[in-house]
C-alpha cells in the first residue's frame, strides 16, 4: 500500500491520538488489509505517512503477533488456548482444526496457501468457550470438533474479502 | 565508559541527605547515582549513561533502600532529596541487586570464555562484586545462530543483549539516524535495524562503547586481544581539526583499536567519536605506509639505514642552495617549531611554510571570544556558517542536535546541502556570494549565541569574514572555527604562514625543498605545485606514507604517525592536547622531532634539547601564543592557547572574484572519502569516492546525463569525475568531492583553496 492511500486513512482520525506515535498502529492494520501481512514497502509507506523511521515502525509492528511481517495464508484462523478454553478443550480444538487444514499442531500455513492457524491468548469469549477468531472479523464458540472441520471447510472454499483486517 | 555523569561537589546549592550512615551534600537535582559515585559510593548500573539524555529506568540494576519510601527505588532516577536516608548496602537493597542481577543472567549464556567483552565486561564485574553467587534457573536459555552483523563493523550477539536500551537510545535520541530499534517483545526481543538494512552512519561505533555487554562488538577488533594483553594510553585523533580525545589499545606494538576514553572530555567530544576517528586506525599498517629510508642516486633507489638516510639529507640541504621547508598539516606543533628552528639556524635564510589555508581575512572573526565544542549544547542561538560540519568535523554535528533538543534554535547559511540543514533553518548561500546571505539573516533573540564557521569557506570570502566577525562583536556572541586542517591551528600558533615556498619556488628561487608530513602534489592547488616544483633541484621528505612527493625525492625518511609520536595538536577551537605514541614506529621510521633534531646536529646547530616535552617547551618559550604551556600544563584534557589579539573587522575587502570561466566550484567532502578512509580495510564498505553534483536543469543544459562522465576545468588544472543529477543541490553552481585520493579535484583549486570556476564538458 502506497503511503497517500495510508496518510487518508490515518488523517481523519489523527485528532483522536494524543502522539503522533500513536499513529502507528492504526496505520499498521490498514496497510495490513492489502496483503494480509506487511512487506517493506508498506513499512516504509507507513513510515512516510507517521513520519517516523521505517527501523521503528518496523519495530512496532514486530511487537503484535496480529501484524505480520512474514506472508500468511488467504484466512487467518486464531485458536484460543488460555485458560477458559484450555479447560473446555481448546487443545484437541487446535489439534483438530490443524489436521483438517492439513498443518502441524503448532499451527501454520495449508499448503495450498488459503488457511494460516496460530494459537492466540484470551479473545474475551470465555462466556462461549472454546472460542476461535477468524481473521479479525468473527469470534466464534463454543466449537466442537465437528464445528471445526466445519469451519475449515467454509474458509477453503468462501471467497477472499475485499480487505483483510486481521 | 561514562557511566556516571560528573558532579561538583563544591557548587552552589548543595541538598544535604544521609548516604550508608554517613552525613553528605550535592548540588540539588542530581542523581542519586552519580551523587553516590562522587561520594565514593558505587551503586551498580546498567542502562543510566547520563549523555544519552533523561534515565529511563529500564534494567533495575540501580536499586536502593530509600527511608519512607515503599519498596526498592532506582538511584539512577531519583534525584537527591534534603534529608533522604538512603542506604544502598542494606540488606533489602542487597537483595533487590541479587535479584535483578539473578534475572538479567537467566537468559544470558554467560559464554565468557568466548566472549570479546570478556575482562572488560560490566555484567561480569558487577555480577562478581554484587550479585548472587548461584543461579535457581534451570531451564532452557535463549539461543539464537551467532553472531549477526549489524553493519561492517559491528557484530551483535542477540542471546547476550540485557535489554538496556543504551544502544536505540544513542541511535534515536544521541546520533538521531533512528536506525537501531528493539524489534519482538519479552525474551524474543532483539537489537535491529530495518530488516536487511545495515547499521551505517558517521557514529556507529558509539554503540559498542556504550554496550554494557558483550551484545555489540567490533569486528575489526573481534578476538584480538583480552584486555590484561594490552595497554591503552590516551591520545588525540589526527583525522580531523576537532581534537577528539581517544584512547589507543595497544597490543604488540601495534594499534589493536580505538576507543572513547573512560573518562570523557566534556569540553570536546564528550566521549562520542566518528567512526572515522575510530576506525581510521587500521590504515596506520596500509601498503603505502613507508617503513624503509630510501637514497635516489641517478634514478636508482636503494634502502638506506635511519642514520645513512640523515646523513644523505644533511649532506643535501648543506650543500647551500636555496633551501624551502613545507611543513604539512598533520605535523605536530613540535616538528612545526624545530622546522622553523632549521630555518633560522643551520639552514638561515630557508625560506618555510606550512601546507594550508592562508586565511588573510580572517584574523577579526578568529579574535573574537573562543567557544569550546561544549558550549554549544548550552547556546540558545546556533549559527552556521558554510562548511559541511557532519562531514569535516563530525563529532560538532552531535553538539549542534544536543543543542537543538535542549530548545536552541539552529541556523544555517551556506552553499552546499548537509546532514544539520533539517535540523535548523537552512539558508541556501549563492556561491562566492556569503557576504550577502550573512548580511541578510534575521537572527533571533537568544541569550547566548554561539557562531561556528567554516575556515575555508570564509578564507575566499573575507568580506563574509568581516560581517560574520561585526555579528558575533555585536552580539557579544562566541565563535567556534570550523578548521579544515589537523594542526593547522598548532601550526598557525607557531607563526607559520602559507604562501612563501610557493611564491619563491614558482619564481624559481628554492633549489632544495623540505616536505614534513607534507605532499602538495595531493593537496588543494596540486597543480600550481606541480609547476613550481618542477624547478627545484633536490627534494627531501620527511613522512609517513608514500606520495608523489616521496616518489621523486632524494631522501626519502620514514615518519611516524600522530599514533606513534609525542607531540602537541592544537585543536580548532584553540585547545592545545598531547598526542600520546600508542604504537611503535616502524623499524625504517622515527618520530618527525627525532629526524629534526637529529638533522640539526648534522648541520652544525644542534639544538639545546633531546625530547618532544623538551622541544615543545623550547616552542612555547619562543611564541606568545603558547606561552605558559608545557606537557604538564596541557595535561591529559589539555589547555587553551593563548587568544588571538583583537583585530578589527573594519577593512576586510571582498568579495574575491573567482578565476576562470563556467559555473562556481563549491568544493564538498565526505566522511569516508578520504585518504585516511581509503586505506583502513574497516572503513572498506562505506568509503565513497568522487563525484561532481549537479541540479538536473544545469545537467540538462551541459547536455550530462546522470551517471555519465564529465571533464572539468579551471585556470588552475583539470579532471574528470562521474556525474550524480541531484535536485536537492541548487542550479547555477558544480558541486565536486575533495579529498578523495586519486580523483584530483584538488587540481582544479588554486593553493590558497581560493575561489574558482569551472567548464565542464563531455570528456
Ligand atoms: S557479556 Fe560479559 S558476562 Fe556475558 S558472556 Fe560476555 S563477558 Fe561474560
Ligand atoms: S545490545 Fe547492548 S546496548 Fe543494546 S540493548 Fe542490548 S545490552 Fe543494551
Ligand atoms: S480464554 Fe479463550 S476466550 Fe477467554
Ligand atoms: S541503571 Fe537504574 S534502572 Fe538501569
Amino acid at each position: 500500500m502506497n503511503a497517500a492511500a495510508i496518510s487518508a486513512h490515518i488523517e481523519p482520525i489523527r485528532h483522536e491520538y494524543a502522539e503522533g506515535r500513536s499513529l502507528i498502529l492504526p496505520a499498521l492494520k490498514y496497510a495490513q488489509t492489502e496483503k494480509g501481512h506487511l512487506t517493506r514497502e508498506d513499512i516504509e509507506a507507513v513510515a512516510e505517512a507517521t513520519g517516523f523511521s521505517a527501523a521503528y515502525v518496523e519495530s512496532v509492528a514486530s511487537f503484535y503477533d496480529r501484524l505480520y511481517l512474514q506472508p500468511t495464508g488467504q484466512r487467518v484462523v486464531s485458536v484460543c488456548v488460555t485458560l477458559s478454553c484450555m479447560l473446555r478443550g481448546s487443545d484437541e480444538l487446535m489439534e483438530r482444526i490443524c489436521d483438517r487444514a492439513g498443518v502441524s499442531h503448532h499451527g501454520g500455513t495449508s499448503e495450498d496457501g488459503m488457511i494460516t492457524v496460530q494459537e492466540a491468548q484470551c479473545l474475551g469469549y470465555c462466556d462461549h468457550a472454546p472460542a476461535v477468531q477468524v481473521d479479525a472479523e468473527q469470534t466464534r464458540g463454543p466449537l466442537t470438533l465437528d464445528d471445526a472441520d466445519a469451519l475449515v471447510d467454509e474458509l477453503r472454499t468462501s471467497p477472499r474479502p475485499d480487505e483483510l483486517w486481521r | 565508559m561514562a557511566d556516571y555523569a560528573p558532579v561538583d561537589l563544591t557548587a552552589e546549592g548543595q541538598v544535604e541527605f544521609e548516604l550508608n550512615g554517613r552525613r553528605v551534600s550535592a548540588p540539588a537535582g542530581t542523581m542519586l547515582v552519580d551523587a553516590a559515585y562522587a561520594l565514593g559510593v558505587e551503586v551498580p548500573i546498567f542502562c543510566y549513561e547520563p549523555r544519552l539524555g533523561a534515565p529511563i529506568g529500564a534494567c533495575r540494576m540501580c536499586l536502593v533502600e530509600i527511608e519512607g519510601m515503599r519498596g526498592l527505588q532506582t538511584a539512577c532516577s531519583t534525584p537527591v532529596q534534603p534529608d533522604m536516608v538512603v542506604r544502598t548496602n542494606s540488606d533489602i537493597a542487597k537483595d533487590g541487586q541479587d535479584g535483578v542481577l539473578e534475572f538479567l543472567l537467566e537468559n544470558h549464556p554467560l559464554d565468557c570464555p568466548v566472549c570479546d567483552k570478556g575482562g572488560e565486561c560490566p555484567l561480569q564485574d558487577r555480577t562478581f562484586r554484587f550479585g548472587p553467587g548461584r543461579t535457581r534457573f534451570v531451564e532452557a536459555k535463549r539461543h539464537f545462530p551467532k553472531p549477526l552483523d549489524l553493519s561492517s563493523v559491528i557484530a551483535l550477539d542477540r542471546e547476550r543483549c540485557i535489554s538496556c536500551y543504551r544502544c536505540v537510545r544513542f541511535s534515536q535520541d544521541v546520533a538521531e539516524d533512528k536506525a537501531l530499534v528493539m524489534q519482538e517483545r519479552g525474551a524474543a526481543a532483539e537489537i535491529a535495524t530495518l530488516t536487511g538494512d545495515q547499521y551505517e552512519g558517521r557514529f556507529t561505533g558509539n554503540v559498542i562503547d556504550i554496550c554494557p555487554v558483550g551484545a555489540l562488538t567490533s569486528i575489526p577488533y573481534r578476538f584480538t586481544a583480552r584486555p590484561w594483553d594490552v595497554t591503552n594510553t590516551p591520545s588525540i585523533c589526527g583525522h580531523d581539526a576537532t581534537g577528539t580525545n581517544v584512547e589507543l589499545t595497544l597490543r604488540e606494538g601495534h594499534v589493536a583499536r580505538v576507543t572513547a576514553r573512560p573518562e570523557p572530555n566534556y569540553a570536546v567530544e564528550e566521549g562520542w567519536l566518528s567512526d572515522l576517528s575510530r576506525f581510521a586506525y587500521e590504515g596506520n599498517r596500509a601498503p603505502d605506509r613507508l617503513t624503509a629510508p630510501l637514497i635516489r642516486d641517478d634514478g636508482r633507489v636503494k634502502e638506506a639505514s635511519l642514520d645513512d638516510a640523515v646523513d644523505a639529507a644533511a649532506l643535501v640541504l648543506g650543500r647551500g642552495g636555496r633551501v624551502g621547508i613545507l611543513v604539512g598539516p598533520t605535523a605536530t606543533v613540535e616538528e612545526g617549531f624545530l622546522a622553523q628552528e632549521l630555518a633560522r639556524t643551520a639552514l638561515g635564510g630557508a625560506r618555510i611554510q606550512r601546507l594550508g589555508i592562508p586565511g588573510a581575512g580572517l584574523d577579526a572573526i578568529r579574535s573574537q571570544p573562543r567557544a569550546e565544542l561544549g558550549d554549544i549544547d548550552g547556546a540558545g542561538l546556533v549559527v552556521i556558517v558554510g562548511g559541511d560540519p557532519p562531514n569535516q568535523q563530525s563529532i560538532v554535528e552531535l553538539r549542534v542536535r544536543k543543542a537543538r533538543r535542549r530548545g536552541a534554535a539552529v541556523i544555517t547559511v551556506g552553499p552546499r546541502p548537509h546532514a544539520l540543514e533539517p535540523v535548523g533553518t537552512a539558508v541556501r548561500s549563492e556561491p562566492g556570494r556569503l557576504a550577502a546571505a550573512i548580511a541578510a539573516l534575521d537572527l533571533p533573540e537568544a541569550a547566548s549565541t554561539i557562531v561556528l564557521w567554516d575556515e575555508a569557506d570564509l578564507a575566499a570570502e573575507p568580506d563574509a569574514a568581516g560581517a560574520l566577525a561585526r555579528i558575533v562583536g555585536d552580539r557579544g556572541a562566541s565563535q567556534i572555527e570550523l578548521g579544515a586542517d589537523v594542526n593547522g591551528a598548532g601550526l598557525r600558533a607557531l607563526g607559520l604562514g602559507a604562501g612563501d615556498v610557493l611564491e619563491a619556488a614558482a619564481a624559481g628561487e628554492i633549489d632544495t625543498l623540505l616536505t614534513i608530513h607534507a605532499d602538495p602534489l595531493d593537496g588543494p592547488g596540486a597543480a600550481d605545485w606541480g609547476w613550481a616544483l618542477g624547478r627545484v633541484r633536490a627534494r627531501i621528505a620527511i613522512a609517513a606514507y608514500a606520495s608523489a612527493v616521496t616518489d621523486a625525492s632524494t631522501v626519502v625518511i620514514p615518519a611516524a604517525t600522530h599514533y606513534e609520536t609525542d607531540g602537541v595538536y592544537v585543536s580548532m577551537t584553540g585547545r592545545a592536547q598531547r598526542l600520546r605514541p600508542g604504537a611503535t614506529a616502524p623499524a625504517g621510521a622515527a618520530p618527525g622531532w627525532e629526524l629534526l633534531i637529529a638533522l640539526a646536529h648534522r648541520l652544525g646547530a644542534p639544538p639545546p634539547y633531546r625530547s618532544a616535552a623538551r622541544a615543545f617547551a623550547a616552542a612555547a618559550a619562543a611564541r606568545p601564543a603558547l606561552a605558559g604551556l608545557d606537557y604538564d600544563v596541557i595535561g591529559v584534557l589539555g589547555a587553551p592557547v593563548a587568544a588571538v589579539t583583537p583585530v578589527s573587522p573594519n577593512g576586510v575587502n571582498g568579495p574575491r572574484e573567482a578565476a576562470g570561466t563556467g559555473l562556481p566550484l563549491v568544493t564538498t567532502t565526505r566522511i569516508f572519502g578520504n585518504a585516511a578512509a581509503h586505506r583502513s580495510e574497516a572503513l572498506a564498505s562505506v568509503r565513497t569516492g568522487a563525484e561532481l553534483v549537479l541540479n538536473p536543469a544545469e545537467g540538462e543544459r551541459l547536455g550530462i546525463a546522470d551517471g555519465a562522465r564529465a571533464r572539468l576545468r579551471s585556470p588552475h588544472g583539470e579532471c574528470i569525475l562521474a556525474v550524480r543529477l541531484a535536485a536537492d543541490h541548487p542550479a547555477g553552481a558544480a558541486f565536486a568531492t575533495t579529498g578523495v585520493p586519486g580523483a584530483g579535484v584538488e587540481r582544479l583549486l588554486p593553493a590558497d583553496r581560493g575561489p574558482v570556476n569551472v567548464e565542464i564538458e563531455a570528456p
